[in-house]
């Protein structure tokens, strides 16, 4: 199977398989980047046609300097926070660069809302860091690569972000069932 | 935690993350069978991984797929594909223009190139309007060049036909004191007038010495002046007790001799500063004979008109009066030219000469009070120099580094930006597997 790297320099040489073939393998995580992060179901989906459109019409300018994902992960992010940015100076920099779900809003399917509720409390910087660790699953180097810190920083920040979650989680009423669904679900 | 264990809890967690080097690893697993504290730690975050996987995301519309292959076929259409396999026939204008399109994706190449642009551009606009000033102020001055060498030339030719009257002159005068006997001196010819050509040159020379043994100095300056036929213009000898003793003094050597004296001027001590000059005089000379003609000339008339008179007394005194307004005038040209013949056969060395001084150890020293008052206005006296010196640099230059801070600002920010980012970066090349 040809690697995410093969297949975006057969793109860059013209080959439309090859893009079909990454959009296949990164459209998911792709939507469920901008879901994890955004309250409204419709942005994520248009920010993550977004994405893939950035690398559609920057193809040529495409060098093969770090990894495909962090290369992906760079451009959904920098769309993000562009998003949020323009959300912050509509809403008079009441934004919180963080959005909840609304559990009751039609086409609500997540799961794991007190996981959700307890990730919205940490730190914006350590959960940036926690997420792309635990749903994009990065790596250190790739998340240093998206949000341009240094690797150190990386992992002192995730660590704080796991030790803040274990502390909002235990204290969660009930989390020991939920747990243990979790548990089930995930066998 | 780091006093009871040989790894930080971060590590374990990185261990866990598997983001450790290969023997940090396995130092880390073996620590961890025997430690009980970090297995639960590891735990820990093996459990709280577990619990993050609880959140889900539905998948994505089928929507998002369509309005890709939408966009993806809109893209196709806008840029036909291109096989790489077949080789593309350029133009020349093409092949030419090909890296400049090369480049339409780095915006720091063309960002640095701007920059450059606007620099030389900065650079011409100060440049070209100097060497244009620059062109026509080096043509003025060949031009004049070129007037004074014609200059030149023309008073010399005046100088040899002007020589060449007054030898004619002369004689004219001589035969015409023969035949009415009118008793006139011939007024003698001028002492060291040139006979070619050569521009007559009043020199100057100008030395200060410095001498171990000021004892004998003016006895020595007296004797090389006596040597050369010349003269003292001018001595005067300072011997302070306290201080270093001089001798200033302004002598006059005949023109060819002065080389030779000032050699023997210099013998007498270190010679601390020595210049000569050259004086051109030849139209002064010139012009100052042409004058003297005429007034001899005029001389002459009046003294005719005085012998032929006949008249009355009154206009008799009138002619003496005049001839003897006329005479002054003409004594003063004869001193003048005598002066300046004086200038031109003698030349003039102004001598200094001064004792090496060695201070002596009989003055008293300044009392610590006046030391300290004497030093503390110096110091008050550089701190206000400096400030003005301050003040007048950034007057004179303020506005310059104010062009250039605003001309490379953005591009330097651009670039430090781009730096920054690069180093923070882990690139990761990819292995050329294509």
């Amino acid at each position: 199977m040809a690697t995410d790297e093969q297949l975006i320099l057969e793109f860059q040489k013209g080959s439309r398989e090859a893009f079909g073939e990454l959009f296949l393998r990164y459209r998911e995580l792709i939507y469920a980047f901008f879901r994890r992060r955004l309250k409204d179901t419709a942005r994520a989906e248009e920010l993550a046609q977004e994405t893939f459109v950035a690398i559609l019409r920057g193809i040529q300018r495409y060098e093969p300097r770090a990894t495909f994902r962090m290369y992906l992960f760079g451009i959904a992010y920098k769309i993000l926070a562009n998003d949020r940015r323009k959300l912050d100076q509509n809403s008079g920099g009441a934004g919180s660069g963080f959005d909840l779900p609304d559990p009751s809003a039609p086409g609500h399917t997540e799961t794991g809302m007190w996981v959700r509720e307890a990730i919205a409390k940490l730190d914006g910087n350590d959960r940036e860091v926690l997420l792309l660790r635990e749903y994009e699953e990065l790596s250190y180097e790739e998340i240093a690569g998206v949000l341009r810190v240094p690797v150190n920083t990386v992992r002192s920040r995730l660590f704080r972000a796991r030790l803040a979650l274990k502390e909002i989680l235990v204290s969660v009423p009930g989390r020991s069932v939920r747990k243990e669904n979790a548990l089930n679900s995930s066998i | 935690m780091r006093s009871t264990h040989p790894f930080e809890q971060a590590e374990v967690m990185a261990y866990l993350d598997g983001e450790i080097s290969a023997d940090r690893a396995s130092e880390i697993a073996q620590h961890m069978q025997q430690c009980a504290e970090c297995e639960e730690l590891a735990a820990g975050f093996r459990d709280l991984s577990r619990e993050l996987s609880a959140w889900e995301i539905e998948t994505s519309p089928e929507r998002l797929t369509n309005e890709m292959n939408a966009e993806f076929a809109a893209a196709a259409r806008m840029q036909p594909k291109q096989t790489p396999s077949a080789p593309v026939k350029l133009t020349p204008i093409e092949r030419w223009i090909a890296p400049i399109h090369s480049l339409r994706g780095r915006p720091w190449v063309w960002a640095g190139a701007g920059a450059f642009a606007i620099a030389l551009l900065v650079v011409a606009a100060v440049a070209v309007p100097n060497f244009l000033r620059a062109r026509p102020a080096a043509l003025v001055a060949a031009r004049e060049m070129e007037l004074r060498e014609l200059q030149k030339r023309l008073v010399q030719q005046q100088v040899a036909s002007s020589l060449e009257n007054n030898q004619a002159d002369e004689r004219y005068s001589v035969s015409v004191d023969d035949k009415s006997a009118v008793a006139t001196v011939p007024s003698p010819p001028a002492p060291g007038t040139p006979a070619s050509t050569a521009p007559m040159i009043a020199r100057t020379a100008s030395l200060s010495l410095v001498v171990k043994d000021f004892a004998g100095v003016e006895a020595a300056v007296k004797a090389v002046v006596s040597r050369h036929s010349g003269y003292i213009g001018e001595l005067n000898t300072s011997t302070p007790s306290d201080a270093a003793k001089t001798l200033s003094a302004t002598l006059r050597v005949p023109s060819a001799q002065l080389e030779p004296a000032l050699a023997e001027l210099k013998q007498l001590g270190r010679a601390d500063q020595e210049s000569q000059a050259g004086e051109e005089v030849t139209k002064q000379y010139v012009d100052l004979a042409a004058r003297l003609k005429n007034s001899r000339a005029t001389e002459e008339r009046l003294l005719g008109v005085l012998r032929n008179n006949t008249g009355k007394v009154k206009d008799v005194l009138e002619v003496e009066n005049e001839i003897s307004r006329v005479r002054g005038e003409i004594e003063e040209m004869e001193a003048d030219q005598r002066a300046l013949q004086a200038r031109i056969d003698f030349a003039t060395i102004t001598l200094s000469v001064t004792e090496e001084y060695k201070a002596s150890l009989n003055g008293a020293p300044s009392s610590t009070g006046t030391r300290l008052h004497n030093a503390f206005v110096t110091g008050y006296h550089s701190v206000v120099e400096n400030i003005i010196g301050l003040l007048a640099w950034l007057l004179e230059s303020g506005p310059t580094l104010l062009l250039w801070v605003a001309l490379l600002f953005f591009p330097i920010r651009w670039a430090w930006k781009r730096v920054r980012r690069a180093l923070t970066t882990v690139r990761k090349p990819v292995a050329a597997q294509v």
